[in-house]
């Protein structure tokens, strides 16, 4: 996503200079040779662009909204030099920039046909009012993922070809500006949406029933009261942690610790767990939160239905060039099937949202052969088998920021 | 020596070594207790693991049997392998294990974001494992022919199928408790003997100069020459021989050898008088006198000066870019841990390394014929026989023959376990990331191989080249990738090639047995002295050349090489 | 547990996701954290530990890296109740050793030394 965004930047920057170069030309001719201290005319020109479009570009990248165009729609019209410019989305008139506003009324039905196209169009305008300047309309579309997303349309007072490729090269970096925003959003959206996803699990059920339990304990016994509440407030510092994609595997298994003695707060000798941790892998990197909620789904089945004591195993062991990482439980197990379409995404708002976050997410950094095994049956309790190789380039924990550490200490 | 007792010894070995891998894993690890009281291996478990398996049987019996051999000089071997961790210590410890890398391919794909470096790091992995494990084969070959006569390929490739199997079957994975119990094990077998036979020499009246020129037979000795054996005679020699000498039958005769070069057949009893010159072999190579450095030893002669920097530059900078001994970095938990991990790595080979120069002073002293019919990386098994004899003996003996096979073990297994996954991850991707057991028979095959088809050329002493080829590419490679940012991926490709290659094809010549002498020969024997700043130059002048590529992670990178964990949260 | 033996676990795997891996290669955290300050303080860092490196590898080379000079120098040892053969064999079947630990001792604290001034100053700033 990255390289995307960088080579989109590169583009933009590009047709900028390409956008620039032609209106400099323009302006150079009429003004004839300047001072050549301050660069030539061209130059000078050029910079203005430049400066134009930085003015632009910032409104641009939150994405196309009245606000937002209204913002860059002035910067835009300084860039083309023209008498009036207006951006739309795909059904409205965004915003109006420039003198000749009335030409709103009927345009959404004269830029139909770009909309439809994704072709740039020039036409001539008929107007009735006096002293409107507006004769030649050049529109140019806008274009993001999903095709046309709305137009930029430049008005002269007469045709011009240099107007129509200058509208059409600008259309095309505002595209580039719209399409770099959306990839921006998504992308904090994706993330934020996974993270939020799995908080989503742990609270606010599991934090009001820990907060119960610890309660219970206050006056019975308040040393271990204190030690929950210690263990209760590193745990939800982990969990809502703001920075970083990835962690390491003793961090993850320590919060999943902390996790388990609040469950046993509250559940007391019905959950047996046993951890069988080889050192040699605690060093490992891998997705933050990627393990949490495949415990908490064996504490959940594990749980569920029997009355009985429930064992939950929790083994992590090296081979190799992976770390290999086992979740068992005795519990109540599942339907394959359903369980299929948990992973597909198709289980309903509330099951396993988990799991399928964990899968995909594995598979997303680590690739396909890196999923989530499981193995299950209704009332067979749950093997989950995760593997995370020792390296993999750009998966490191928390990298070093002198900006985001904190001052304390 | 007593065949039951060494037989019983490796079983022992092989015996614990299971138990303390399968039973060691559960015990230490069930509880819940166990990562938050310890959250990870402490320094001082780690280091003796990497001990453990850095060991080598060329530790173990080759530096006595070269200190027997060629003298004092060889004491250059052990020195070098402790001060290549010091150096290790010095440029890439803290920073290779910030990196996160497993693999020193990992770590060049790391710091220099191409896969192009990362294949050819890979290469360069195969080819140093690859001439590691060869001596290991051929030591395992000599031992076992010393101890049960058998022929000299079937304990090669005995080692090699255990090692083989027992990686393979997933038994010898990296398990920290395994290798710490194979250092305590060597350490052990070489240091209890060692008490027991300095003891003994005590007792026989503390006999001095072992390192006299040349050796000589201290008492009456007698030797059976089994394999026929041409002796190269300085001074005229009288020997009592039972047997042909030179096509003459002899029966309990005194003869008088005069210098030149003289044929004993297999069978001959040859008697020596005390004070009388230990003759050597005429062919230095395929008789073998000592499997870990012998055709260098022509060179040795010619050059001794250039040879020992030779050593000295391969050993000091070619520790860092062994397979087996990276891989273990990471078990540290942090930097600073693997730092301190280093140091104690240090202190413990420093320990076991005081040991060897004594078995081959007291080698030198007890049995010097075995410079004379060859196999003198036995001499450490053989000396508790010779100077204590008995139970004892035999007890004593049966220890050493363990750790041997111990040495044999450890350091193959970490070799085969680091070139097949390379193979896995890196070479053959097309074989699939599951197929790590046919990666793991490939790893070990080619070794195989070359062993069987060279086993009566000088190749053992693959050891120093190998670290002369580690040293010319990984050295470069690791040193600037750590603190040098103008580093670019077309320049570490160049050096590792330019520099790697250069010695790969020295270790080639030379191991073909070309060409025959003179200052050719030397620098061709130890390429390590001018392949080392080839492969520097060549990464610096590209890297310069190339400047426009620096990685654009470069800074980042950087700042995860060396800023403290500590500062960073 | 029921007396009912547990019916046999279905092995359940999730679909492949129809796009490559994501790729990282740094250049994200190169602009989440490289600012100028940054990279001065680790560019400070780094020339001090490699000066402790330098200084090491340095002490290194004179004191053990010219002894096959001083040997040959001095074939014949210090006189007649030392050989040469026999100062060789002390000298590196012994007394090399400790000073290879000394001087790693040295380095370990010297560098753990400087990574603490490091963060006392980007605490302090």
């Amino acid at each position: 996503m990255t390289v995307l965004v960088t080579l989109g930047l590169a583009v933009g920057s590009v047709l900028l200079l390409a956008a620039g170069a032609a209106l400099g030309h323009v302006a150079g001719r009429r003004r004839g040779a300047g001072r050549r201290a301050l660069g030539t005319p061209v130059e000078r020109a050029t910079f203005q662009t430049l400066h134009n479009a930085s003015l632009a570009a910032p409104p641009l990248r939150a994405g196309l909204t009245e606000d937002t165009a209204r913002k860059a729609a002035r910067r835009l019209r300084t860039l083309l030099g023209t008498d009036a410019l207006c951006l739309t989305d795909r059904s409205t008139v965004l915003t109006w920039d420039g003198s000749g506003e009335h030409h709103t009324a009927g345009l959404m039905t004269q830029v139909r046909q770009v909309l439809e196209t994704g072709r740039s169009e020039a036409f001539p305008l008929t107007c009735a009012q006096e002293g409107c300047a507006i004769r030649w309309a050049v529109v140019a579309p806008l274009t993001g993922d999903n095709g046309v997303v709305g137009t930029l349309a430049a008005f002269g007072a007469r045709e011009s070809p240099v107007l129509v490729r200058a509208t059409s090269e600008v259309a095309r970096w505002v595209s580039v500006q719209l399409e770099l925003a959306e990839l921006d959003h998504s992308r904090t959206r994706l993330i934020e949406a996974e993270i939020r996803a799995l908080r989503a699990q742990i609270s606010p059920h599991f934090l009001f029933n820990s907060l119960a339990a610890i309660a219970s304990f206050v006056r019975t016994d308040p040393e271990r009261a204190r030690d929950l509440l210690l263990e209760f407030a590193d745990f939800t510092r982990y969990s809502f942690r703001r920075h970083g994609e990835f962690t390491t595997l003793v961090d993850e298994l320590h919060s999943i610790e902390q996790y388990l003695n609040l469950v046993r707060a509250r559940f007391g000798e019905r959950l047996a767990v046993t951890l069988q941790i080889a050192p040699e892998v605690l060093a490992v990197s891998l997705p933050f939160l990627c393990l949490q909620p495949l415990v908490e789904n064996a504490v959940k089945h594990g749980l569920e239905g029997s009355v009985a004591r429930s064992h939950i195993s929790i083994v992590a062991r090296d081979a190799g060039a992976e770390a290999v990482v086992v979740i068992e439980d005795d519990g109540v197990g599942m339907d394959p099937e359903r369980l299929r379409a948990v992973l597909r995404g198709e289980g309903g708002p509330s099951t396993g949202i988990g799991l399928r976050n964990v899968d995909e997410r594995l598979r997303q950094v680590y690739g396909d052969d890196y999923g989530l095994v499981l193995e299950t049956a209704v009332g067979a309790g749950m093997k989950i088998t995760a593997r995370f190789p020792k390296y993999r380039p750009g998966v490191h924990p928390s990298p070093p920021s002198l900006r985001t550490r904190p001052r304390q200490r | 020596m007593n065949q039951a007792y060494a037989v019983t010894a490796v079983a022992v070995v092989v015996v614990a070594t299971v138990l303390i891998g399968g039973l060691g894993l559960r015990i230490s690890r069930t509880t819940s207790d166990f990562y938050v009281a310890s959250r990870s291996v402490p320094p001082r478990l780690n280091a003796a693991a990497i001990s453990g398996e850095y060991l080598s049987a060329a530790s173990f019996l080759g530096v006595a049997g070269l200190v027997l051999a060629q003298g004092t000089d060889m004491l250059w071997y052990p020195v070098g392998y402790t001060a290549g961790y010091l150096v290790l210590l010095l440029f890439v410890a803290a920073p290779l294990r910030r990196s996160g890398a497993y693999t020193l391919p990992d770590f060049a794909e790391d710091r220099l974001e191409s896969r192009t470096v990362r294949r050819a790091a890979s290469a360069f992995v195969v080819g140093v494992g690859w001439l590691y494990l060869l001596p290991q084969l051929q030591g395992a070959g000599l031992t076992l022919r010393v101890i049960t006569g058998a022929p000299r390929w079937t304990g090669g490739l005995l080692v090699a199928v255990v090692v083989t199997a027992a990686v393979a079957a997933g038994g010898m994975r990296s398990i920290t408790f395994v290798q710490a119990f194979q250092y305590v094990l060597k350490l052990t077998a070489l240091l209890v003997p060692a008490l027991f036979l300095v003891a003994a020499w005590h007792g026989d009246g503390t006999p001095r100069g072992p390192f006299d020129e040349p050796p000589t037979f201290r008492q009456h000795t007698q030797v059976q020459v089994e394999d026929t054996l041409r002796l190269r005679i300085e001074e005229p020699l009288t020997v009592t021989v039972t047997g042909t000498v030179d096509a003459t039958r002899y029966r309990d005769e005194g003869v008088l050898l005069e210098p030149g070069t003289h044929t004993i057949e297999g069978g001959t009893d040859l008697r020596f008088t005390p004070g009388s010159t230990v003759p050597r072999p005429a062919e230095h190579a395929s008789a073998g006198t000592s499997s870990w450095a012998e055709p260098l030893s022509g060179s040795r002669d010619a050059h001794p000066l250039y040879s020992t920097y030779g050593l000295i530059v391969a050993t000091f900078l070619g520790t860092m870019g062994l397979p087996h001994v990276v891989v273990r970095f990471y078990t540290s938990p942090n930097g600073h841990a693997a730092r301190r991990t280093t140091l104690v790595v240090l202190g413990m080979i420093s320990a076991f390394y005081l040991l060897p120069p004594v078995y081959g002073a007291l080698a030198r002293l007890y049995e010097p014929e075995l410079i004379m019919t060859g196999g003198t990386d036995a001499a450490v098994l053989l000396l508790p026989g010779r100077l204590l004899g008995g139970l004892g003996g035999d007890l004593l003996e049966a220890l050493l023959v363990g750790g041997a096979f111990a040495a044999f073990l450890s350091t193959a297994s970490g070799l085969t376990m680091s070139v097949a996954g390379v193979l896995t991850q890196d070479l053959l991707p097309s074989l699939g990331v599951r197929h790590f057991r046919l990666a793991t028979v490939l790893a070990m095959s080619v070794p195989v191989a070359a062993y069987l088809a060279v086993s009566d050329l000088p190749v053992a002493d693959t050891v120093g080249l190998a670290f002369a080829v580690s040293a010319s590419s990984f050295c470069p490679l690791l040193v600037l990738g750590i603190w040098w940012r103008r580093l670019t991926a077309a320049g570490a490709v160049t050096g590792l090639l330019v520099g790697g290659g250069a010695a790969l094809a020295a270790v080639a010549a030379t191991m073909a047995g070309f060409p025959e002498g003179g200052w050719p020969r030397a620098l061709l024997a130890w390429p390590a002295v001018w392949s080392v700043p080839l492969g520097f130059l060549a990464m610096i002048v590209v890297s310069l050349a190339t400047a426009s590529r620096i990685p654009p992670g470069t800074g980042a990178t950087m700042a995860r090489l060396h800023l403290p964990e500590g500062a960073t949260r | 547990m029921s007396e009912r033996p547990a019916p046999r676990r279905e092995v359940v795997v999730g679909e492949p996701l129809r796009r490559r891996p994501v790729r990282q290669l740094g250049v994200r955290s190169e602009i989440d954290e490289q600012t100028e300050v940054g990279g001065a303080y680790v560019r400070g860092l780094m020339r001090s530990q490699l000066r402790a490196g330098l200084c090491g590898f340095g002490v290194l080379a004179l004191l053990v890296g010219t002894l096959p000079l001083v040997f040959a120098a001095v074939p014949d040892g210090l006189g007649p109740w030392l050989s040469g053969p026999a100062l060789v064999w002390l000298v590196l079947g012994g007394a090399t050793y400790p000073v290879l630990l000394c001087l790693g001792h040295w380095y370990v604290r010297r560098a753990e030394r400087n990574e603490q001034d490091f963060v006392d100053l980007v605490e302090g700033q």
